[in-house]
């Protein structure tokens, strides 16, 4: 089991947002989550990676085996989870490359391997540029700063083209994208799919499991997770909105 | 005096702990200076919330043709900036580091490259526990 999620409580400014949720996903597994803004999607995603705002006040959550909550931020990254942001800050005057050239060698330190000289690096580079069609030009200026949202989307994607993350957690990645830019963003994705590497996707729409077909699809509501089902759980929702799901939760609770 | 000169300032300033910094700079046109032009650029990035930067420009314009021109800003490192780099593994530190040498480089890619060795060595050691 890769990540296991029981029974997380968690709250930020003394509100309380998740409310007990239970996930577990192995490797190879592609999971969605979909829910009504509010409910808490990308409050879980914080609270993996670690956000220091949110407080944890019940529950655990176990990552290859380690207890996840105890380790700091840069150790659960280090330890191989990977955020793709769904609004990439600006960083002036600090380019992509140097950035992920510093988090790759911090890594390999990590790990006990030696840090990637130059030329190795832009070997690697060059591999994981090509898969997610992004341009050096890009790579060379400042992170993310005067980037369109589909180049900073992308961007995203080539950083964790580059970490080789074990579980990688897209937080709305398919938000304020259009269809072509969707498109890449999303092959992208798919290459990077393979047994060893578990999923999480957090969506708001339907249209994004078109092109990467998740495994589960589960219904995030009011900080729970109220439904799972396979993909054509998505589809349903798609049809009857989030309230079919929101009636049953509430009919469920009276009765 | 010559007629279409043109200079260009760049003052990067970096306050931590409990520092104050000031910029103090002149631009002067002279009388027969047609058609001058200056811009100067003072940036402040400050570290921690004890610190402070000052900026006290002077400007002499003798030459009603003449273009002086002056930008201040001010930036501190952001949760969200750390939050990203240690999202990424760089801890807190080292994205320090990264960020306040990025936010150097115009001023540091001027000088010569043994000198913006020991620069930027001295930086790293100037900041060494700064970052709380």
């Amino acid at each position: 089991m890769m990540l296991s999620i029981k029974n997380i409580h968690a709250n930020i400014d003394g509100k309380e947002i998740l409310r007990g949720i239970n996930l577990d996903i192995k490797a190879g597994e592609v999971h969605a989550i979909m829910g009504p803004n509010g409910s808490g999607k990308s409050t879980l995603a914080s609270v993996l990676a670690g956000r220091e705002e949110y407080e944890v006040t019940e529950g655990t959550v176990t990552f290859l085996n380690k207890n996840l909550l105890d380790l700091s931020i840069e150790d659960r990254a280090r330890e191989g989870l990977f955020l793709a942001f769904q609004y990439p800050v600006e960083i002036p005057g600090v380019s992509t490359t140097n950035f992920i050239k510093a988090a790759v060698n911090e890594k390999r330190k990590y790990h006990g391997q030696e840090p990637l000289d130059a030329l190795a690096f832009l070997k690697i580079m060059k591999e994981k540029m090509a898969l997610v069609e992004i341009d050096q030009a890009l790579l060379s200026r400042s992170i993310n700063e005067g980037f369109s949202g589909g180049e900073k989307k992308r961007n995203e994607i080539f950083q964790m083209a580059m970490l080789e993350p074990k579980l990688a957690i897209l937080d709305e990645t398919d938000s304020g994208l259009d269809i072509d830019a969707l498109r890449i963003v999303a092959n992208g994705i798919n290459k990077l799919r393979n047994e060893n590497r578990a999923i999480l996707l957090i969506t708001h729409y339907q249209r994004l499991l078109d092109y990467i077909q998740p495994d589960y699809v589960h219904v995030l509501y009011n900080g729970r997770i109220v439904k799972s089902g396979s993909k054509d759980l998505a589809l349903e929702l798609e049809e009857k909105g989030y309230d079919f799901i929101t009636d049953e939760t509430e009919m469920t609770k009276s009765s | 005096m010559e007629k279409n000169t043109r200079s260009r300032i760049v003052a990067k300033g970096i306050s931590a702990g409990k520092s104050q910094n000031s910029y103090r700079g002149l631009v002067r046109a002279a009388k027969g200076a047609i058609n001058a032009r200056n811009y100067s650029q003072c940036d402040s990035l400050l570290l921690g919330d004890k610190c402070g930067a000052h900026t006290f420009p002077y400007i002499e314009v003798k030459n009603k043709t003449a273009i002086v021109e002056h930008e201040a800003t001010t930036s501190k490192i952001g949760e969200d900036q750390l939050f990203y780099c240690r999202q990424r593994g760089i801890d807190a530190e080292a994205a320090v580091a990264l960020i306040v040498n990025g936010f150097a480089k115009e001023v540091m890619n001027q000088l010569p490259m043994e000198f913006a060795i020991e620069a930027q060595k001295l930086l790293a050691i100037s900041m060494e526990g700064s970052v709380g």
